[in-house]
């Protein structure tokens, strides 16, 4: 049985200058990871503080573990475990003492020890924090939303800013998460870390949610499993007369074309013939699946990383 | 909990060991400092310069005798050296044997305290001539030279120091207190922990006491310095300093309170702090008395809260004065404590 972890109805946010959070319904079942993916300004952190607490939504409902905030603030705040987009603590605090203190503010928490092990951190235990790296900063923020031992934990962009080999450090903590038992929310706006975590999909854009679901069917809901790309040296040209030509879609990115496709095997044959008749200039060919990048870019018209 | 927090709030600000050094020893220097300096300038002396001559009779031994008698300071110099500091319009007063008398020279410059001197020479001149015809004595009125107001303590480190304890506790309140405040919110300290269940008061409630302790060590230290250096010590009763400490400290943790819902940036807090904090220890009595001020400044001055504050401070640490006497001063430092305190809690934000 799959009892809801998160369920939000009609959630908006309005702040002086922008909608940051235009209706948003989710649900998130207990167990699974959830990714909001979406570019910056997309509203996926408001949308976090509001179901964490630190923001009061405009409108709409917000139920978390079955508890609401204006009845069971308490126990959502000693049941949930949020890593902020960045944590701040002292200069001078170790990641023990950190541990130690955080966990003094919860009702159950787990052991210093084991924390620390788990985000391996044990060496850097009693290293001030100012003198910890970025990776190991994160890891110990991530740690510190563990320290209650929650059920429901939220991460906001967990591996901004990280090298890709913290990125992968993270990506097995955040695993060991779910073979925990535990629900994990997260934001991101790197598709590959949505791929390779998540279990289901929320693709966030200008406050709204515009689709739902596992990373494979999003992809699959494409009907274009298939892309292909021409690449160019230096910038790419403009493809308008070549898409009257192939008689196909051409989209221009900075130094290629892609071409999506369901049917690359018959496509390929074609393409070159028509590139050689125009006189394209292109380097090379590739063909790639769709990934959720293609998702976002077919349901927006524009880039994740615009 | 509110332990915890407390004791972890101590053992990370004595981490930062530069920062705790100068707010613990910087009230200290400055109290060694201009205490030093300015030693000796505990009330005005009048002095006389005496020129020596090689043939003293025994009416000069018995005019020395009577000059010594004197509240008067007696500089005796060889003629050479009393003209040199004549020229130079350092003497007030001088005093010469012509051959068959003495000659009184005043310095017109220097006329009020020359004025004084010359009645006492010519007093101890009466004395001396009484003693050496063996006539009765002709009998004076006692002299004796005062500071108002600063009655047992006169010296200027005992002024100093009330107002190094005053304004402590004003840069505790509006430094530390509204800066830790604008920081943390600024760099989501705040946020961090109002994700946790830990209730808010307790750490608002550790930091205020936290910086009250610190506040309670650094008044501590100025106090034994004050006291092993110059020698100042409490004259009033401990419960009334206490209480008037108290007072102030509350005050001015509000105002840093209120102060810090002000300011999104620290830098900017840092701009409305300094606004309020130089103008408060200028014109409130810290390093010097605002007596001759204008009347008018006097009287807005008495209006804000630090000069009240002061008053009642010095009135029981120097004079030994009790309260009384100080209710609308301190009426209306616990009114801009109230009034701050309200301003607070409205503009208040945790993020």
């Amino acid at each position: 049985m799959t009892e809801s972890a998160l369920r939000l109805r009609g959630l908006r946010k309005t702040f002086p200058k922008v909608v940051a959070v235009a209706g948003v319904d989710l649900d998130v079942a207990r167990g699974e990871v959830f990714g909001l993916l979406g570019p910056n300004g997309a509203g996926k952190t408001t949308t976090l503080e509001v179901i964490e607490g630190l923001t009061e939504a405009d409108a709409g409902e917000i139920e978390i573990l079955g508890l609401t905030w204006a009845q069971n603030g308490r126990e959502i705040r000693s049941r949930i475990g949020v890593q902020l987009q960045s944590t701040s603590l002292f200069n001078k605090i170790t990641p023990r003492e950190a541990l130690d203190l955080y966990g003094s503010y919860y009702p159950k928490r787990r052991s210093t020890e084991e924390l620390l092990k788990l985000v391996q951190l044990e060496e850097k235990a009693d290293a001030y924090h100012i003198t910890l790296s970025g990776g190991q900063q994160q890891r110990l923020a991530l740690a510190m939303a563990l320290v209650n031992d929650p059920e429901l934990v939220f991460l906001d962009e967990p591996t901004t800013g990280l090298d890709p080999q913290a990125r992968r450090g993270l990506w097995d903590v955040v695993r060991r998460m779910k073979a925990e038992g535990r629900t994990v929310v997260l934001t991101t706006h790197y598709m590959d870390e949505a791929e390779a975590l998540c279990d289901r999909l929320a693709i966030m854009d200008h406050g709204k949610v515009i689709a739902t679901g596992t990373p494979a069917s999003l992809i699959a809901e494409l009907a274009i499993p298939s892309v292909v790309e021409l690449t160019f040296e230096g910038n790419a040209p403009d493809p308008a007369a070549f898409e009257a030509a192939l008689g196909l879609r051409v989209e221009p990115r900075a130094d290629l074309w892609e071409i999506p496709t369901p049917d690359p095997k018959t496509l390929l044959p074609r393409l070159l013939e028509a590139a050689e008749a125009a006189a394209v200039p292109f380097q090379q060919v590739h063909i790639r699946r769709a990934t959720l990048e293609d998702v976002f870019l077919h349901r927006t018209g524009r880039s994740l990383r615009e | 909990m509110l332990w915890r927090q407390f004791t972890m709030e101590w053992r990370l600000y004595s981490r930062d060991r530069v920062a705790m050094f100068w707010t613990m020893a910087f009230p200290v220097i400055l109290l060694l400092g201009f205490g030093t300096i300015f030693r000796d300038s505990g009330g005005p002396t009048l002095s006389l310069v005496r020129v020596v001559t090689t043939t003293a009779g025994a009416q000069d031994a018995a005019l020395d005798q009577a000059l010594s008698d004197l509240h008067l300071k007696v500089l005796a110099l060889p003629k050479t050296e009393a003209e040199a500091r004549w020229a130079r319009g350092e003497t007030a007063a001088q005093l010469e044997t012509d051959g068959t008398g003495y000659r009184l020279r005043l310095n017109s410059y220097l006329m009020a305290q020359a004025g004084a001197t010359a009645g006492l020479v010519n007093q101890a001149w009466l004395v001396a001539q009484a003693r050496l015809s063996g006539a009765p004595e002709p009998r004076r009125i006692p002299v004796q030279v005062e500071s108002p107001g600063r009655k047992r303590s006169a010296n200027y480190a005992s002024f100093l120091l009330p107002g190094l304890l005053g304004l402590n506790l004003v840069s505790m309140g509006l430094f530390s207190v509204g800066m830790v405040n604008v920081s943390y919110r600024e760099k989501g300290k705040f946020r961090r922990l109002a994700v946790t269940p830990l209730p808010k008061w307790i750490f608002l409630l550790g930091q205020v006491l936290h910086r009250l302790t610190v506040t309670v060590v650094q008044a501590a230290i100025l106090l034994l310095v004050g006291y092993l250096v110059f020698g100042i010590a409490n004259q009033g009763s401990f419960f009334e300093l206490l209480l008037v400490m108290a007072l102030g400290t509350g005050c001015f943790m509000a105002f840093g309170f209120a102060l810090s819902g002000f300011a999104e940036t620290s830098e900017g807090y840092a701009a409305i702090s300094n606004l309020v904090f130089f103008p408060l220890m200028m014109l409130s009595g810290v390093y010097f008395t605002l007596d001759s001020a204008p009347a008018w400044l006097q009287r807005v001055v008495a209006g804000l809260p630090l000069a009240p504050f002061l008053k009642a401070l010095r009135a029981v640490f120097n004079d030994g004065a009790g309260l009384a006497g100080h209710g609308l001063g301190l009426t209306i430092v616990a009114a801009w404590g109230l009034a701050a305190f309200f301003l607070a809690v409205k503009r208040f934000r945790w993020a």
